[in-house]
């Protein structure tokens, strides 16, 4: 179903890829953990390495849980796909795209 | 013969002619223009209207007796006002945190109060019957009167509270605030049939007493005498806006039967739409009152599930309509529902105009109370760590932003029906982009009308594209109006200490 309108209804998606530039939108939730409430969302880089992303976006972040463990880290999925992602590939290598979900555990 | 004439003049009609007269009778028949021209917006959106004229008057007002009526209950309002002011009633709330509930009610609620009066103005204009175009007008009116007397009434704690100050500019630019904003953007840009079933129906009429109530028993029961006096004073015109909402409603049913399939799809999607805001209330009544009136459970059952769907549904039956599509998705999970949303505000309020805190032990044990199937085993521990961190001069704070719900604006943070430790997640593609739900029923309302929902303002992603004054957290504060003391932390918080200063010299325990 499309919207009703007197006019051609058609306007561009406010969160579009070619917004971001060379950056793009990526979520990670830790899974299970109820003391964050939801997933975070950065901008970053499409072509920041995955061992950059984790050192420099994802750890910072994690670490408002103050018993965050980096080396517990494991199970990543994308989206509903376990994925096992290497250090020095960057994220558009890994598949990780705009506003893809990205999911960790930690036990 | 001037007196004469004048005299004849004063005598009074009856008061069904009279409101003939002033109301229907004013109404013509186009010659100039067609009435296509004249009522542009009453066709496109597929809904048929036979007979103008079926429109059932449900109060007969006029517009003399309204305003007489309305004058009268402003005056008992500030009499109240004036004299919690000269008493020194800031002094005498249960404590300076249940204005968190205040602050949220001035933030998301007053500003929807106007927006409101905006597009009933409209609908007054718009709508082709005279009598649905004069209730439109006095609801048009008494949503301008309840946004004033709220800031007046509201006002007084702005001298000795932090968080109040720049509630209007937060409306449109702070992210818990887009929630509100959001769902009343949605339906002004609707069509003027799917304005009513969103407001005047899913919103003044299914939802009321679950967004609005609340806020006055909250505040009967916390010292507020201000707010509550406010409740009652716009409880009538509530009552009014209501059988507007149901008259609306039973009036388009009864027009043509293609009708029945298309408000059946916005009572779907604006049920859902006005219960996921219900959530902020939820969080409100479980967390924010010292002195808690009622569980949202509680609530939900008494005057959702018995009320609405136990009395209201099996009439609407009739017409052949059902209950709300998602509803047993509401109701599965209202012994979440208040702790996911607290949670959301309690890792976010670094960036909120309030303040948050962990519940005490005697909070927590009247929400194990209440809610015995969840919260000692899913809530309890987390606010046990955040206890402990907190003990040790901590206080988490979620060093980020949240991933957003496309629809609904809330973080992603509502838990599967299933299983209160997975988050639901939802998305969709469309036009080669993906599109985050939190739930099967804001998913649904997106697929519905993707063209719109691309649209979007959400808060998050607009900080990440630099159009809320930076992408630093001070810069976002500033443009938000947050000023310091206004968020954060309830203990230790200019409020707590103010109060406990003013407190300071009774005798007998500090507050």
């Amino acid at each position: 179903m499309t919207v009703k309108a007197l006019y051609d209804y058609d306007f561009p998606s406010a969160d579009r890829a070619e917004v971001f530039g060379d950056d793009q939108l990526v979520y990670v939730l830790w899974d299970g953990n109820p003391l964050l409430c939801s997933a975070a969302c950065f901008r970053v880089p499409k072509h920041m390495p995955f061992g950059e992303f984790l050192s420099t976006v994802v750890h910072p972040w994690a670490a408002s849980d103050p018993d965050f463990d980096p080396a517990a880290v494991h199970n990543w999925r994308l989206f509903d796909e376990a994925i096992d992602p290497e250090a020095d590939r960057s994220l558009a290598e890994l598949g990780v795209g705009h506003k893809a979900l990205l999911l960790f555990s930690t036990h | 013969m001037t007196i004469e004439l004048s005299k004849t003049a004063r005598k009074k009609l009856p008061l069904k002619e009279r409101y003939a007269r002033l109301t229907r009778d004013l109404d013509w028949e186009p010659s100039y223009v067609a009435r296509e021209e004249l009522f542009p917006y009453t066709r496109y959106e597929g809904i048929k209207i036979h007979d103008w004229n079926g429109w059932q008057d449900p109060f007969r007002l006029t517009v003399d007796a309204y305003y007489k009526y309305q004058a009268e209950k402003d005056k008992r309002l500030y009499a109240v006002l004036d004299s919690f002011a000269q008493g020194q009633g800031h002094l005498t709330l249960s404590d300076a945190s249940y204005l968190n509930a205040v602050k949220l009610f001035i933030q998301g609620v007053t500003p929807l109060e106007y927006a409101a009066h905006r597009h009933f103005a409209f609908l007054a204009r718009h709508l082709e019957g005279p009598a649905p175009r004069f209730a439109a007008l006095c609801q048009s009116i008494d949503e301008l009167r309840h946004c004033q007397t709220q800031i007046h009434t509201i006002s007084n704690y702005n001298k000795y509270y932090d968080g109040f100050h720049s509630w209007s500019k937060m409306y449109d630019r702070v992210w818990y605030l887009s929630v509100p904003k959001s769902l009343l953007d949605d339906a002004m840009s609707a069509g003027p049939f799917e304005f009513l079933i969103s407001i005047s129906f899913s919103f003044e009429y299914l939802l009321t007493n679950l967004l609005f109530v609340p806020f006055m028993s909250g505040a009967s029961f916390n010292g507020d005498l201000p707010t509550m006096s406010f409740g009652f004073s716009a409880q009538s015109d509530e009552s009014r806006d209501m059988t507007l909402g149901l008259e609306a409603i039973k009036f388009l049913l009864e027009q043509d039967d293609d009708t029945v399939p298309i408000i059946q799809d916005w009572i779907d999607k604006w049920f859902w739409r006005a219960y996921r805001m219900s959530g902020l209330v939820a969080g409100m009544m479980d967390y924010m009152l010292p002195k808690p009136v009622m569980a949202w459970n509680e609530a939900f059952e008494l005057y959702f599930e018995d009320q609405m769907l136990g009395g209201l549904f099996p009439d609407l039956k009739y017409y052949g309509i059902k209950p709300p599509r998602h509803v047993d998705d509401a109701i599965a999970e209202k012994d979440k529902l208040s702790h996911d949303i607290y949670r959301i505000l309690h890792n976010f309020s670094f960036a909120a105009a309030l303040t948050t805190q962990t519940p005490s032990e005697t909070h927590m044990a009247w929400l194990s109370e209440q809610y015995p199937q969840t919260f000692d085993r899913y809530y309890r521990p987390v606010w046990e760590k955040h206890r402990r961190i907190e003990a040790s001069g901590g206080r988490v704070f979620f060093q980020g932003l949240p991933q957003l719900c496309q629809v609904c604006q809330v973080p992603m943070a509502f838990s599967e029906a299933s299983d209160p430790t997975q988050i639901c997640l939802r998305r969709s593609e469309f036009r080669s982009e993906t599109f985050h739900t939190c739930s099967d029923g804001c998913k649904w309302i997106f697929d519905r009308e993707p063209e719109k929902y691309v649209q979007a303002w959400l808060p998050v992603h607009q900080i990440h594209q630099g159009n809320c004054g930076g992408r630093s957290i001070p810069e976002v504060l500033a443009w938000y109006g947050i000023q310091d003391g206004d968020n954060g932390e309830y203990k230790g918080s200019p409020d707590q200490q103010a109060w406990a200063s003013w407190h300071a010299d009774e005798t007998g325990p500090v507050k």
